[in-house]
């Protein structure tokens, strides 16, 4: 049959197990229904469509449950990821600590034109909040990476990140395209292509 | 296999002669039965005939302790894609020896398909374990 898509875009869910990434796993329906035997199995992965300026847009989605613990997320996982939601927990501040070691990960083992962003998850349980927004937004900053604060449980932002992350990953695409017809070095800023792998305090961003 | 014309079943409606095209394609959409969300549009899958035990869809007692079976249908009416990509949104079960199920993306219900590994090209979507819209 022929293709009824025009992108096909391989995103990961990357944090600390206990961030809730399986239940961003791109779910707007509030109650989901675990049948005893789907929970036993586990999902491996989603296939959503989305429509971005008039194209649609396939994403397959894997979850890293289960695997977290070990810090066994190695290159093979990361082949072909074109976007990576990095997820902390607004309620664990060590998930959020743990965010740069994902950083770290990432820069070692995924291909390194990979669009990333940062997510604080649970932002509906205010009240055990742990790490404010704007430590959330300056940790973004620093390291040129988009961020929201988002709700699994309350489906706030969930649709919206994985539209930014497409959008980013589009533009690039885009852009990858446009250095290759026309080879003006004028182009856009390639942000990647100097992204150290250090951690900078101050970093200057484009915004 | 034939069931009467209900207006109503609780497992979907498995009579295929209005949901299947002259072509023999699916004339509808085909969506969660417990959500609605979109698993296939009209026209993208073929209505095959194939034998497959799918695990029940209820939420408890799915394994049966005593003799260690597990409670499901063996459904012959199916919607078949070569394509996972084809699924507007569709979620995939880690592997159960070859297998691997297909459930709802959005609330998780399932399994409502099923896929064998190897046979990297059949992805199938069970009429009963769906709604038509």
């Amino acid at each position: 049959m022929a293709k009824t898509y025009d992108y096909l875009f391989k995103l990961l869910l990357i944090g600390d197990s206990g961030v809730g990434k399986t239940c961003l796993l791109f779910r707007f329906s509030e109650d989901a229904f675990n049948t005893t035997f789907i929970s036993t199995i586990g999902i491996d992965f989603k296939i959503r469509t989305i429509e971005l300026n008039g194209k649609k847009i396939k994403l397959q989605i894997w979850d890293t449950a289960g695997q977290e613990r070990f810090r066994t997320i190695t290159t093979a996982y990361y082949r072909g990821a074109m976007g990576i939601m990095l997820v902390y927990d607004i309620t664990s501040e060590k998930s959020f600590e743990n965010i740069k070691n994902w950083i770290r990960n990432i820069e070692e083992h995924a291909s390194s034109d990979v669009e990333r962003m940062i997510l604080g998850n649970k932002c509906d349980m205010n009240d055990k909040r742990q790490v404010s927004k704007e430590r959330g937004e300056k940790l973004a900053i620093d390291y040129g990476i988009k961020f929201l604060e988002t709700s699994a449980k309350t489906s706030i932002n969930v649709e919206e990140a994985f539209f930014t992350l497409a959008r980013d990953i589009m533009a690039r695409l885009n852009r990858k395209m446009n250095d290759g017809s026309n080879s003006e070095g004028g182009a856009p800023i390639k942000i990647t292509e100097k992204r150290s792998k250090k951690h900078s305090i101050f970093r200057c961003t484009l915004i | 296999m034939e069931k009467s014309n209900q207006s109503f079943c609780s497992e979907g409606c498995s009579d295929p002669s209005n949901l299947v095209s002259e072509d023999g394609k699916n004339t509808k959409a085909v969506v969660c039965q417990r959500c609605g969300s979109k698993v296939l549009c009209p026209g993208m899958a073929v209505f095959a005939e194939k034998q497959l035990f799918l695990p029940s869809m209820q939420k408890n007692n799915n394994f049966n302790q005593s003799d260690g079976t597990l409670d499901g249908d063996t459904l012959t009416a199916h919607w078949l894609v070569d394509d996972m990509y084809t699924f507007e949104n569709v979620g995939f079960t880690k592997d159960v020896g070859k297998i691997k199920y297909l459930i709802c993306a959005d609330c998780e219900i399932g399994p409502i398909g099923w896929h064998n590994l190897d046979d990297k090209k059949c992805f199938y979507i069970a009429l009963d374990r769906v709604k038509h819209v």
